[in-house]
């Protein structure tokens, strides 16, 4: 092959580029460690929304005898916005079917907690997703954490160089946070799972709609950034009904017919990008965040439910992000 | 049942009983820290005898402004300046609270800018990305510095300076309002609306919001008729048949109505869920009380307001 000046600079420079930001991301800039020795990871079938979804969480919630009792509980689902038949959000039911489970557990205080990064009207997201009156009828408090009291907060981690973020009061006050994504691609940060869950609880009060000085500071750095500063207590995931293809909205919808719970982001973020077919280890934020937030080898993780097997045909993603999907070594469908 | 004045003047005693001491509003009523938005929206909705009320909330405005001219958007907020500031500078110029303050103002909106306007990212989003279809010759305001333009912020900025009256650069003014009204027309979605700011991304056109659309349309009252507002009209229209939440409903009656556009059915409604309330969200609250009003034939964001 023929390599003339003009390609070998071109080559040259993309390759320093290239290693300068692996070695940005590679040197450690985290001021907290959250990573536990092993890491526990449940996988539970759930075939359909319509099913008892209270009965399966609470037998899942049962394998991590969490202790919630007397704690305020935050649960911070994934609200984007509200468009007709697409599964863009975490599905109300498996939201309420939290609630219940965190009453049942002794919590002082359950709240649901969101602040929405496209759609500026979180009451008319909440009305029209089926938010509204569940929360309503089953007396549960909804904070929206684009409104809400702000607090400077010093980062725990400098991936951005943003070194504080101002941070919804009732995120920093909460006893135990539970992130509940959609399990989703996404064709800015290839997926948006329990990590990425977390840039709702950034305001757009202070940040805009959508929080875009997020995006100029680099997603994979931000998600590190919010996840070392606002600790991840347990995550309760919602593939049931995923999505592939050019999401956060815009996706297809593809049924997993599964929930993962886990007690460590990572864990759970490494243990859905497997269940969607896709390489965690080639995803930045959850390879840099195994260094310090939790754990991403299966070695590290007690799969204590159903085994995780990939999928036949891995999610579909944005061509940015198909070197993401694991082809050619599919085991089974899950 | 109430009648729209008493129901109203109901939503003016609660967003007065909210009021914080120092003279703001809080977004939700739960907490103490003023914000500039509902700020800005309550005292826009306050009436002319609420002089206590008007002038402590107008104080604590021009407190709040930062040196550089600009506002923050809420009480203790970094000093760098946030897209609120066109709803602060329009609050105050609807007030007559004007002088040295709008002066500052007006030269902090003539030199933000979406950070797309400038050369090394206006090259990036037209050689390397190109998923978000839009131009970035046509800027408007970010919602914080250092970011991109975005509708909202635009929206407030334009109306803004549409209004201001009696300040010295004209000319620049008059510069920043085309660019700021293009990159409007440049991000407006296929089919009519604004939603954030992306019509298309990654090759699929993107759904518009109810008050993104309604904002939008007031800061492009002025401006000649066009096919593009009349499908954002329509679009506008068709979504309020469907639209239950009072923020974005609110936002609905108030363009529509500085419009032209029949809103009596769109009142009718929102007046039912202001009076089943509560409308715990300060912001919320002063825009449906702004909108109800509509109906006295006063539309603090029309032509003849």
């Amino acid at each position: 092959m023929k390599v003339d000046r003009r390609t070998f600079l071109a080559g040259s420079l993309g390759l320093t580029a290239g290693a300068a930001a692996t070695a940005l991301l590679d040197k450690p800039k985290y001021l907290v460690n959250r990573k536990q020795r092993r890491s526990r990871v449940a996988v539970l079938r759930a075939e359909s929304y319509s099913e008892d979804l209270g009965q399966i969480l609470r037998s899942g919630l049962d394998l991590f005898y969490l202790n919630v009792r007397g704690k305020t509980v935050l649960l911070k689902p994934n609200l984007v916005d509200y468009i007709p038949g697409n599964h863009i959000n975490t599905h109300p039911f498996l939201v309420f079917a939290a609630v219940e489970c965190f009453r049942r557990l002794g919590a002082k205080s359950v709240l649901v907690g969101e602040g929405p990064g496209h759609q500026r009207d979180t009451e008319l997201v909440l009305l029209e997703s089926g938010f509204s009156e569940e929360l309503r009828q089953q007396k549960v408090p909804f904070v929206d954490l684009n409104r809400d009291e702000l607090v400077m907060t010093r980062l725990l981690a400098n991936y951005t160089g943003m070194k504080h973020l101002w941070l919804p009061r009732t995120v920093l006050k909460a006893d135990f946070v539970v992130t509940m994504p959609k399990v989703k691609t996404h064709h800015w940060s290839g997926v948006t799972l329990s990590m990425k869950n977390m840039f709702g609880v950034v305001p757009g009060t202070k940040y805009g709609w959508p929080k875009n000085i997020l995006h100029w500071k680099g997603i994979q750095e931000s998600i590190l950034d919010i996840c070392a500063t606002v600790p991840v207590h347990f995550v309760i995931a919602d593939a049931i009904v995923s999505m592939e293809g050019n999401g956060p909205l815009n996706g297809h919808p593809r049924p997993l017919n599964r929930i993962v719970l886990a007690d460590d982001p990572v864990a759970a973020d490494a243990t859905c990008a497997r269940l969607m077919g896709l390489d965690p280890a080639r995803i930045t934020h959850i390879q840099v965040g195994a260094q310090f937030l939790g754990n991403d080898s299966i070695e590290r993780i007690d799969q204590v439910a159903e085994a995780v097997g990939a999928p036949a045909n891995p999610f579909e993603a944005v061509p940015e992000f198909q070197h993401l999907r694991v082809t050619g070594s599919a085991e089974r469908d899950p | 049942m109430r009648g729209t004045q008493q129901l109203n003047h109901a939503c003016v005693q609660e967003l007065i009983d909210r009021q914080l001491p120092e003279g703001g509003w809080p977004f939700s009523s739960d907490t103490a820290q003023a914000a500039v938005e509902p700020t800005a929206l309550a005292l826009l909705a306050l009436p002319s005898n609420s002089l206590r009320e008007r002038d402590a909330a107008i104080r604590l405005l021009l407190r709040m402004q930062n040196a550089n001219g600009s506002w923050p958007a809420f009480s203790g907020d970094d000093g760098g300046g946030s897209g609120l500031t066109g709803l602060a500078l329009y609050a105050l110029n609807r007030c007559c609270a004007q002088g040295a303050a709008a002066n500052r103002a007006v030269h902090w909106l003539i030199e933000s800018r979406g950070w797309e306007s400038h050369w090394l990212w206006k090259w990036k989003f037209r050689t390397s990305d190109r998923h978000v279809r839009f131009d970035p010759d046509k800027f408007g305001w970010p919602w914080m510095p250092e970011t991109v333009s975005w509708v909202v912020p635009t929206a407030y900025s334009l109306l803004a300076l549409k209004h201001v009256r009696g300040i010295s650069q004209r000319e620049h003014v008059e510069h920043r309002i085309r660019r700021g009204v293009e990159m409007l027309y440049d991000r407006i979605c296929p089919a009519g609306g604004w939603n954030a700011g992306n019509g298309v991304a990654y090759g699929v056109p993107l759904a518009p919001h109810p008050d993104a659309t309604a904002v939008a349309l007031l800061a492009l009252l002025s401006e000649p008729l066009n096919d593009l507002m009349t499908a954002s009209l329509g679009w506008l229209e068709r979504r309020a048949e469907t639209c239950f939440a009072p923020w974005s409903l609110a936002w609905t009656v108030l363009a529509l109505d500085a419009f032209g556009r029949p809103t009596e059915l769109l009142t009718d409604r929102l007046f039912c869920i202001t009076e089943h309330g509560p409308i715990n969200d300060c912001a919320t609250l002063a825009v449906a009380s702004l909108a109800l009003r509509c109906g006295e034939g006063l539309n603090v964001f029309g032509v003849d307001s």
